[in-house]
């Protein structure tokens, strides 16, 4: 999968965003409060204004502190019944529908149907249940200020606080029902969609048998199935494995019944997994073995992974720590996605070769090389054992143990180097991993669903706060509008770091006025300018105008962020980190969604 | 009927609703006036009190009654009530408030409807089934109790509507033309049920067209004309007609009428008026509804003689 920057803890994550989140509050206010100010001023004055800003701030925060569960409750209670009376669970029809098609046109041949069915239903579960729930909150407060019910509930002892929260709360109940649902139904299909087994005829196989003919095991092929076959590996009692083809394996038994072998096929394996990886810190060698920033770039100048060119010095190499014999007692699982770039075909039907060696950072010893073979885009697994051999100064090979030779403090750098010259290998950080452990499957999928869960909160809080002052389809276009703004919001933030920085590799290309002079002058964007004071006082003003962008950014929930299906789609479990750090964004994003919709419903006149 | 000023009225100083130099003006959504809605009203209504506001529509009834409730915002001036600005949430507690036309949520039934108000008061459970059940009955929505009120009559609407505000059995009762839309029967049941409310110690606000219910029940009025206040004092003062005294006898056979006549003119009376009295058309429908309930088929054949003598 792809992991554009690493994750951080959740204690390192959360400071900086609540500074960033206090920040952005407190500028938000101020400019609320300002404005309602000016608007109030030119009619009345400023000081009569002013006390009514002040006035309405501090009876609004009390009105806030009186909050009271039950109202609460009752009003979530009456959106509840609203959502159903309005035959809400259709959308479950739908849903089913879309199970329906997904069954009808999804491959399942296709070289990874765990991705794709999953993909596609947490994609669909999400995006039908954010609709759902978007829509509801849209119209369910403008429709009772229409009908003026409105006027009967606020004349009852009810906080507007009371009124929005109570909205968000009854169609989040709705939402979760919904999720609830469709994400049992859409597990149930990917697992039963990705099962599957094959037929082996005792024709495919063969017994293997050693120099004196005594029978060692069997090999040979399975049966179709799905559009793929998988080479079969038995041993002499006829326990064995149908080899990983498509990203899974079968557990296989022989038998002999009356002279004949009798096949039985398992389950697919490491089809639907979650792995939990231990990530290093990679980094290169050019190709006369010099340390480099990055590798080659083979097209894009940006482009998410980094190449190495063969038969050459240039190498790979991750710096993997924690690395102890407690974690992995027996060896090291090396599990990698290697993509490669080929100047000339070769055999195309062959995979591009290569190496991975073990390498002490402290000591320099190097183990023996384990050849790879690129087959891009499944995940190889390399075993690396406990013992293995080491290559001598001298030519000579000696015996060693991995940690007490090749690791040292934990630290352990693994290096890959491709052989074929002319072609080359293509590595993200995120490629190489040690597989720390697996964590359950269906957990991940839990986890992912909650995911789609945060994504629904937000949304149907944004939708109530606009529907207490925007006309229901306004209020519908609206919220579009942020979601579809809240998409630039990772690249405006990382616009202002490479400013702040000066790290052009971070955003390449400038703020606002660079980009613009770099246009007209037909400059490219990888080019740095010569620093004359002008180009400064250019960047200077790019800083200054991306500022409070970086800071509106945050206003701006970013939904694609919170996805995490393509963690469980690629087989990696949801780092809890991440989760907790998503838990706490869409706490703030509720929060202050409810609180400004409670401040827009009082100040509004819902009875005129 | 039951003049209200024979009832025993709780009288205290207590003032509960008052209005300073209360106006609106209506704005559109550029600030722009739109409509002067109501001048500069001061006004007090003390605790107790059936306080009547009429007037001709658009004069600003109900305008006045929804800067008292906070709805809206007024454009100058101060409303209190219970002491408090208006636009406190916490006078609620003990307002009733019954708007111009009953606006509730239509696919709630009538149990739910008041169940769903009286959590809103944060009543407990047992109490709000209670209040429920009871205040259904006495709007005479028992057989209609689960029906869903997009399926309501404009005055069964009207009857829950009135239920929902007597849910928190309110010290104050904000009505805003109670009796539209009703049948004669409600119009009487209401008009009894806010004189009961006046005998509980409460107070009653109302605005309505019906002047006769007004003159029934309400102690004292307000009329308002293009949201300004033209008269303002105790419905008695204001009807009572100086100079002319009536007499009443039941049983008085026509012989003694000149009689009569004699001796009052001998006392200096003039203009001198001897006939019987019409009861009015309220009381026939009401005493022919009654009839008809207690003898089903009977009162139609009754009703085709001619010259029956009505309210017999
Ligand atoms: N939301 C509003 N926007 C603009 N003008 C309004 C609004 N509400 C009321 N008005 C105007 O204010 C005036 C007073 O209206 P109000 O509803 O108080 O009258 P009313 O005395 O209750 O009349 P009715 O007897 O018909 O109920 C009317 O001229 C009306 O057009
Ligand atoms: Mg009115």
């Amino acid at each position: 999968m792809v992991l554009e920057e690493e994750i951080p803890t959740f204690a390192a994550w959360f400071g900086p965003a609540l500074l960033t989140f206090l920040l952005t509050a407190a500028l938000v206010i101020l400019f609320v409060g300002l404005a309602a100010w000016v608007v109030q001023a030119v009619r009345d004055g400023p000081l009569a204004a002013g006390d009514r800003v002040y006035r309405g701030v501090l009876t609004g925060l009390q009105d806030l502190a009186g909050t009271s569960p039950r109202r609460v409750w009752a009003l979530a209670r009456l959106a509840i019944k609203e959502a159903l009376r309005r035959n809400v669970l259709v959308v479950l029809g739908v849903f089913g529908l879309v199970i329906l098609f997904a069954g009808w046109f999804l491959d399942p041949a296709t070289v990874d149907p765990g991705r794709l069915y999953l993909g596609f239903i947490l994609a669909a579960t999400s995006f039908l249940v954010c609709t759902v729930t978007l829509v509801l909150a849209v119209f369910s407060l403008p429709a009772d200020i229409k009908s003026k019910a409105i006027q009967t509930v606020t004349t009852k002892p009810v906080r507007t606080g009371e009124i929005v929260l109570g909205r968000f709360l009854g169609f989040a109940v709705v939402g979760t029902l919904l999720l609830g649902i469709m994400g049992l139904a859409g597990w149930g299909f990917v697992v039963r969609s990705v099962q599957h087994s094959h037929e082996i005829a005792s024709l495919d196989v063969r017994e293997v048998r050693d120099e004196e003919g005594g029978l060692t095991g069997f090999e040979g092929r399975t049966g179709p199935g799905r559009g793929h076959r998988h080479f079969l590996r038995l041993d002499a009692e006829g326990n064995g494995v149908a080899e990983t083809f498509h990203g899974h394996r079968h557990p296989v038994t022989a038998q002999s019944q009356d002279g004949q072998l009798v096949f039985e096929v398992g389950s697919p394996a490491g089809i639907l997994e979650a792995r939990r990886p231990l990530r290093g810190t990679l980094r290169f060698l050019d190709r006369e073995g010099r340390p480099a920033a990055k590798g080659i770039s083979v097209g894009a100048e940006w482009a998410y992974r980094q190449y190495i060119e063969g038969g050459t010095a240039a190498a790979a190499i991750w710096t993997f720590e924690g690395v102890g014999e407690d974690e992995f007692p027996d060896g090291l699982p090396l599990e990698m996605t290697v993509r490669v770039f080929r100047t000339y075909k070769g055999t195309i039907t062959e995979g591009i070769h290569g190496t991975v060696q073990l390498r002490n950072p402290s000591t320099q010893l190097r183990s023996e090389a384990f050849p790879i073979v690129a087959r891009e885009f499944t995940i190889d697994e390399l075993w690396i054992p406990r013992q293995l051999n080491t290559v001598l100064a001298d030519g000579g090979v000696r015996e060693a143990d991995l940690y007490t030779d090749f690791v040292s403090d934990g630290r352990v750098e693994v290096w890959l180097q491709c052989l074929e010259p002319a072609q080359y290998y293509g590595v993200a950080q995120a490629d190489f991993y040690l597989r720390a452990g697996d964590g359950s499957f269906a957990i991940n999928y839990a986890k992912s669903c909650l995911g789609a869960w945060f994504a629904m909160l937000i949304v149907t809080a944004m939708g109530v706060m606009f529907s207490t002052f925007l006309s229901a389809p306004v209020a519908l276009v609206s919220s579009l509008a942020v979601l579809l703004i809240g998409q630039f919001r990772e690249f405006i933030a990382r616009l202002f770091t490479s400013q702040v920085t000066g790290d052009a590799s971070i955003a390449p290309g400038g703020g606002p006025i660079e980009s613009l002079y770099r246009i007209v002058t037909q400059t490219s964007i990888t080019l740095e300018l010569d620093p004359t004071p002008a180009v400064q006082a250019m960047k200077l003003v790019d800083t200054v105008l991306l500022a409070p962008m970086r800071l509106a950014a945050g206003l701006f929930p970013s939904l694609a962020t919170l996805g995490t299906g393509e963690f469980v789609a690629g087989g990696f479990d949801i780092p809890g980190d991440l989760l907790a750090a998503h838990a706490a964004e869409t706490l703030a994003y509720v929060a202050a969604f409810c609180i400004a919709g409670a401040f827009c419903l009082r100040a509004r006149e819902v009875a005129s | 009927m039951t003049p209200s000023n024979t009832a025993p009225a709780p009288s205290s100083d207590e003032v509960v609703i008052e209005a300073r130099n209360l106006s609106k003006v209506y704005r559109d959504f550029w600030g722009r006036d739109k409509k002067a809605a109501l001048k500069p009203l001061n006004l007090a209504v003390k605790k107790g009190e059936i306080f009547g506001l009429l007037g001709p529509n658009g004069s600003g009834k109900t305008t006045t009654l929804k800067l008292l409730l906070g709805l809206i915002f007024p454009t100058s001036g101060e409303a209190f009530v219970f002491g408090r600005p208006a636009t406190d949430v916490a006078k609620n507690e003990r307002i009733g408030y019954l708007p111009e036309e009953s606006y509730l949520y239509k696919f709630l039934d009538a149990e739910e409807t008041l169940d769903f108000y009286g959590r809103l008061f944060g009543m407990p459970p047992e109490e709000r089934a209670r209040r429920a059940a009871a205040l259904i009955e006495m709007v005479g929505l028992g057989r209609d109790r689960k029906r869903q009120l997009r399926e309501y009559s404009k005055g069964m609407t009207r009857r829950i509507g009135i239920a929902q505000a007597l849910i928190n059995d309110p010290e104050l009762v904000l009505l805003d033309e109670p009796t539209s839309g009703l049948d004669p029967i409600g119009t009487r049941e209401v008009k009894d049920l806010i004189i009961d409310l006046k005998q509980r110690g409460k107070t009653v606000v109302m605005c309505s067209h019906l002047l006769a219910d007004v003159e029934d029940v309400c102690d004292r009025i307000a009329v308002l004309h293009q949201g300004e206040l033209k008269e303002l004092g105790r419905v008695e003062d204001l009807l009572r007609v100086t100079g002319v005294t009536q007499f009443q006898a039941r049983d008085l056979a026509p012989a003694a009428y000149d009689a009569v006549r004699k001796v009052l003119a001998e006392h200096g009376a003039s203009d001198i008026e001897i006939g019987h009295p019409r009861t009015t058309l309220e009381d026939l429908f009401l005493d022919v509804v009654r009839d008809t309930e207690a003898r089903p088929g009977r009162r139609a054949q009754a009703a085709a003689t001619p010259d029956k003598p009505a309210g017999a």
